[in-house]
């Protein structure tokens, strides 16, 4: 079976063909369909994570707004929005509201390399994943900033740790996703897609994709601050950490991304490691294919993505936090030696041709 | 560190009982054997993995849920007998109630919760009580009062929904009426005679005793100021017609006194 | 707050003991008074070096009450209800505590029952204390999921203690000649069904927290105290006893029924964050012994010596006397000059000793580590200010 793969780009190209409006509607329905995408998913998100830790602590979680506290995200948006935005007076006032918008920028320029199904992707660049890596870099300037800005201690504290951790992580994280790129042998995240349509690389590459994963995982988890490595905000240490002295639509700004933070990575989890949208499929046999392909795409990346993030959330309700320390002890005397030799074994495997249905 | 001298007080002798090695009593330190570095974060991540197994049987099995739905669950929601929540006063079948304004739940109260005040003119018996007020905004719910009364008049009851809109309402008169107590009253045969001792209390007019109450230290501070400054005045005055008599004869042995020294 | 200011500046203008040649310059925090790690309104002033702790001192006095002064305008019983306000954690051992020394100084005699009853709740307390401290322990450390198994299954006790008691923090059950109450009938079996279930429960606390490899990396060798030192600071309770010093009041001077059920004293041996952990986790289950021995067998008596409104009078001069509450040695020393209420009444709590004990551990340590070393003296901060 093949793929129609088919960008945002392209079809905006057939609404008008031959129009130079072209672009300008491309840009206009891009930023339509990702505000809108980014309200919805944060909502469901926000929602989700509330509802899963409630269980997970023998709770209910909200009950009372809507049915099953549906709408209490809502309430809490207005609630929010409503708040009075505060810049404390000896904050640096531009960089302080600069701060939260960056960290909110960054997250929204990944959302448009995300391929969610094959009709469903904003743009397909054929550097996708060089992409990713470098523009999820910006979050971490929102959050120095934000640290730096509020001239509070604690802030500080926040921010240098937070630039410390999401800087040596990236390191890992970039290693873990080379592994894929040089099984798929392309950058393009679409490509990579495709490449897995006789088995995704967790179970392909024999042992090195699923330490790639391992690796992607921890690492992804401490980028985007979350326990059990959220030193950045480390509630009971720094109280709030970088985002102490933000308050209404601006912290829900840093709120917000750090929610669609965790949606980015386990998008991308599941593009490079679980396929994305293609249906799990066992090298070449078609009858068990056909089965999995009566799924739509779409749907297969929602299921894989909501695993994913079902996975952190775990790891977010279980584990207490790691130490200062013990957190770059982890990322450069564990984790980077074991995904430098991850990615040698990779490359050996991919040159020898040693893994399952290559070719 | 100047202090690192002191010798280490005498530790006492450990009874026999005791335990003096290691951590564990009852089980092993569930210590994680670190000493093979392979083998260490093998079994690092598998206590990770053991911890999440928990938290996600939590998560599988919603009957662990133990929150309670609150306003929802009023119907079924019974607080132990003995649960202090709201002082109450034990009336009888009759609505007749025991108390003989003995004031001993008074002075036990340990932060003037409660104030009774007598009838200024008692219907049958010598000593009637008018109203036996409770200011739940003071009280400490240490439920001596409760056990102190020689009669069982008090007892807390589990109404713990108390919350007012106004704080003065905090302040509850707790006995249905004033007047003598049940065995006096049922002494009386004549049931008009009986409805005509007793008078109706409302539970939440305490708050016109308290300011009456208060309004009366008030005046008798300031009666007390006043009279005090009274005082002062005249002192003042005194002195200084003391002063004016002694300075008249006095002006010239002051200049004998300067010549002096 | 004028005296720490100086304190403060005589320790800024000492030598910097900043290690790293990078490092330009130390500077103040003050973690606290609104701190969510701090449990109240204690506040330290940190010294920092970075990540890296110097210096911490404690800053006391934000919720000062008086409770010892206002003791001495009442009579004994109501100075009872007052010292439940101290360490609200462990309320029935500061009732006893104060009980105690008035018992002692006049001469008031007790029954079995009373001393059993005593016992239970206490022992039951403490185990509610550990519970309570285990939530937040986790917490601290930045599990949020360990906080609410603990509350969940402190919860269970908190109900038993509702229907015997009536309250479920301020008890103010165990009064001079007594206990308020007769223990409600439900009581033993409700014990009985908590003990069934908490033992099911104890071995999940250690898989998700004493196993998990993150907490032992975090606590193992952080913030040693060692047992001279701790003896030196007055330090009581499972801080003492995790440094090494087999103390314990149940045992060296017993009181109540102490002295005829069977139990050991968990030791630490080198005092750091773990030892404290380990002791108290310890502590839990020999407190289920404890009760375990006890509730089948209270003995049958009364439970009030005198009558409630009886007038206490204590002979006078200095009276002591002193306990094993969960965080430590409660002793209360009663100066009293023969009248109804006391002349001077003093508390020497368990946590205010308890507190010194962070300057000596968290020097060096990280701000995480100093968060944890907090936690682990499990402090109130009510009992330290008073």
């Amino acid at each position: 079976m093949s793929w129609q793969v088919k960008t945002m780009a392209e079809r905006t190209g057939d609404l008008l063909p031959g129009s130079p409006w072209t672009a300008v509607l491309y840009v206009l329905l891009t930023i339509l369909a990702v505000t809108a995408f980014v309200t919805l998913c944060g909502l469901v998100l926000i929602y989700a994570e509330r509802k899963v830790s409630a269980h997970f602590q023998c709770r209910l979680g909200p009950m009372r707004v809507g049915w099953h506290g549906l709408l209490q995200t809502i309430a809490d948006t207005i609630k929010l929005l409503l708040k009075e935005d505060i810049v404390p007076r000896d904050a640096d006032a531009l960089l302080h509201i600069l701060a939260p918008v960056l960290s909110f920028a960054g997250m929204l320029l990944v959302m448009i390399a995300l391929p969610m199904s094959p009709s469903i992707q904003v743009a397909d660049m054929n550097i996708g994943v060089l992409y990713v890596t470098a523009v999820s870099g910006l979050g971490v300037l929102g959050i120095l900033l934000g640290g730096w800005s509020s001239n509070n201690k604690w802030s500080l504290l926040g921010a240098m740790r937070a630039g410390a951790q999401i800087i040596s992580y990236e390191v890992s994280a970039t290693l873990a996703l080379l592994v894929v790129v040089l099984f798929a042998g392309t950058l393009q995240l679409s490509g990579i897609v495709q490449s897995q349509e006789t088995g995704w690389w967790i179970w392909r590459a024999h042992g090195c994709g699923i330490v790639a994963f391992s690796i992607f995982m921890i690492a992804g988890t401490a980028e985007i601050n979350r326990t059990p490595f959220d030193l950045a905000e480390g509630e009971s240490e720094l109280t709030a950490g970088f985002h102490t002295e933000y308050s209404g639509l601006r912290f829900s700004f840093f709120f917000l991304s750090e929610f669609l933070n965790m949606f980015v990575l386990a998008a991308m989890a599941s593009t490079l490691f679980l396929g994305g949208w293609m249906p799990l499929h066992v090298g070449h046999f078609t009858v068990f294919n056909g089965i999995m392909d009566l799924l739509p795409p779409g749907l297969w990346f929602t299921l894989k993505t909501s695993a994913v993030i079902f996975l952190i959330m775990w790891f977010r309700w279980t584990f207490p936090r790691l130490r200062v320390d013990q957190l770059m002890r982890l990322e450069w005397k564990i984790l980077l030696p074991i995904g430098f030799v991850n990615l040698f074994v990779s490359a050996a495997c991919v040159v020898t041709g040693f893994y399952f249905f290559a070719g | 560190m100047s202090d690192e001298s002191i010798a280490a007080p005498e530790v006492l002798p450990p009874p026999e009982k005791h335990v003096g090695t290691g951590g564990a009593v009852t089980g092993a330190v569930p210590w994680i054997d670190k000493s093979g570095a392979i083998g260490g974060v093998f079994k690092g991540i598998r206590s990770l993995f053991s911890g999440m197994k928990v938290t996600v049987g939590y998560l599988m099995r919603p009957s662990t849920v133990i929150t309670q739905q609150y306003p929802e669950n009023r119907e079924t929601l019974k607080l132990p007998d003995r649960f202090r929540a709201q002082l109450a006063f034990n009336h009888d079948d009759n609505g007749y109630h025991k108390c003989t304004m003995c004031r001993i739940c008074e002075e036990a109260c340990p932060n003037v919760s409660i104030i009774i005040t007598g009838r200024e003119k008692p219907a049958v018996s010598k000593k009637e009580i008018d109203s036996f007020v409770w200011r739940l905004d003071s009280c400490t719910f240490c439920n001596t009062c409760v056990i102190v009364c020689p009669f069982g008049v008090l007892r807390f009851d589990g109404t713990f929904e108390s919350s007012v809109y106004d704080r003065r309402l905090l302040a509850y008169t707790l006995n249905d009426y004033a007047g003598p107590v049940a065995s006096v009253l049922e002494k009386i045969e004549d049931p008009e005679a009986r409805k005509a001792a007793m008078e109706k209390r409302d539970p939440y007019g305490a708050h016109t005793i308290i300011e009456a109450l208060a309004e009366r230290q008030r005046a008798k501070k300031a009666a007390t100021h006043a009279a005090y400054a009274a005082a002062k005045a005249a002192r003042i005055a005194k002195k200084e017609a003391a002063k004016a008599a002694a300075e008249a004869p006095a002006a010239e042995p002051a200049a004998e006194a300067k010549d002096v020294g | 707050m004028s005296v720490n200011v100086s304190t403060l500046q005589a320790r800024i203008s000492g030598e910097s003991t900043a290690s790293s040649p990078l490092s330009t310059e130390e500077y103040f925090v003050n973690m606290g008074p609104q701190h969510p790690s701090t449990h109240g309104v204690l506040r330290l002033v940190l010294r920092l070096d970075g990540e890296t702790v110097r210096d911490v001192v404690p800053v006391l006095g934000y919720i000062h009450r008086g409770i010892e002064k206002m003791g001495e305008h009442g009579n004994y019983r109501q100075f009872v209800h007052l010292v439940d306000r101290m360490d609200y954690l462990a309320a029935l051992s500061n009732n006893w505590a104060v009980t105690m020394v008035v018992e002692k100084a006049a001469k008031m005699e007790t029954t079995d029952r009373i001393q059993a009853i005593r016992t239970l709740v206490c022992e039951l307390q403490r185990i509610q204390s550990h519970q309570l401290w285990w939530g937040v322990f986790g917490m601290d450390l930045g599990g949020f999921t360990p906080f609410f198994y603990g509350l969940r299954d402190r919860e269970q006790l908190c109900d038993i203690f509702e229907k015997t008691i009536g309250a479920r923090l301020t008890m103010n059950y165990i009064q001079p000649g007594g206990v308020m109450y007769d223990i409600h009938p439900d009581f033993v079996k409700d014990v009985k069904t908590f003990l069934a279930y908490f033992k099911s429960k104890l071995p999940e606390y250690d898989t998700l927290m004493s196993e998990n490899v993150i907490i032992q990396e975090r606590l193992r060798g952080i913030g040693k105290l060692s047992a001279e030192r701790a003896l030196a600071l007055g330090a009581t309770g499972p801080v003492l006893r995790a440094s090494g010093v087999a103390h314990d009041l149940r045992k060296s001077e017993p009181y109540g029924l102490y002295s005829q059920v069977d139990f050991d004293v968990p030791v630490g041996t080198t005092g750091d964050c773990w030892d404290r952990y380990w002791v108290r986790m310890e502590e839990m289950r020999q407190s289920i012994r404890i009760v375990e021995q006890l509730i089948d067998n209270i003995p049958e008596g009364k439970t009030f010596m005198v009558k409630p409104a009886a007038k206490i009078k204590v002979p006078a001069g200095v009276h002591y006397s002193h306990m094993e509450t969960p965080r430590g040695v409660l002793g209360v020393v009663l100066v009293s000059d023969g009248k109804e209420s006391p002349y001077r009444i003093h508390c020497r709590t368990p946590n205010f000793n308890n507190l010194w004990c962070i300057g000596e551990m968290a020097t060096g340590g990280r701000i995480g580590d100093l968060v944890a070393m907090l936690s682990s003296i499990d402090l109130v901060i009510p009992d330290i200010d008073r």
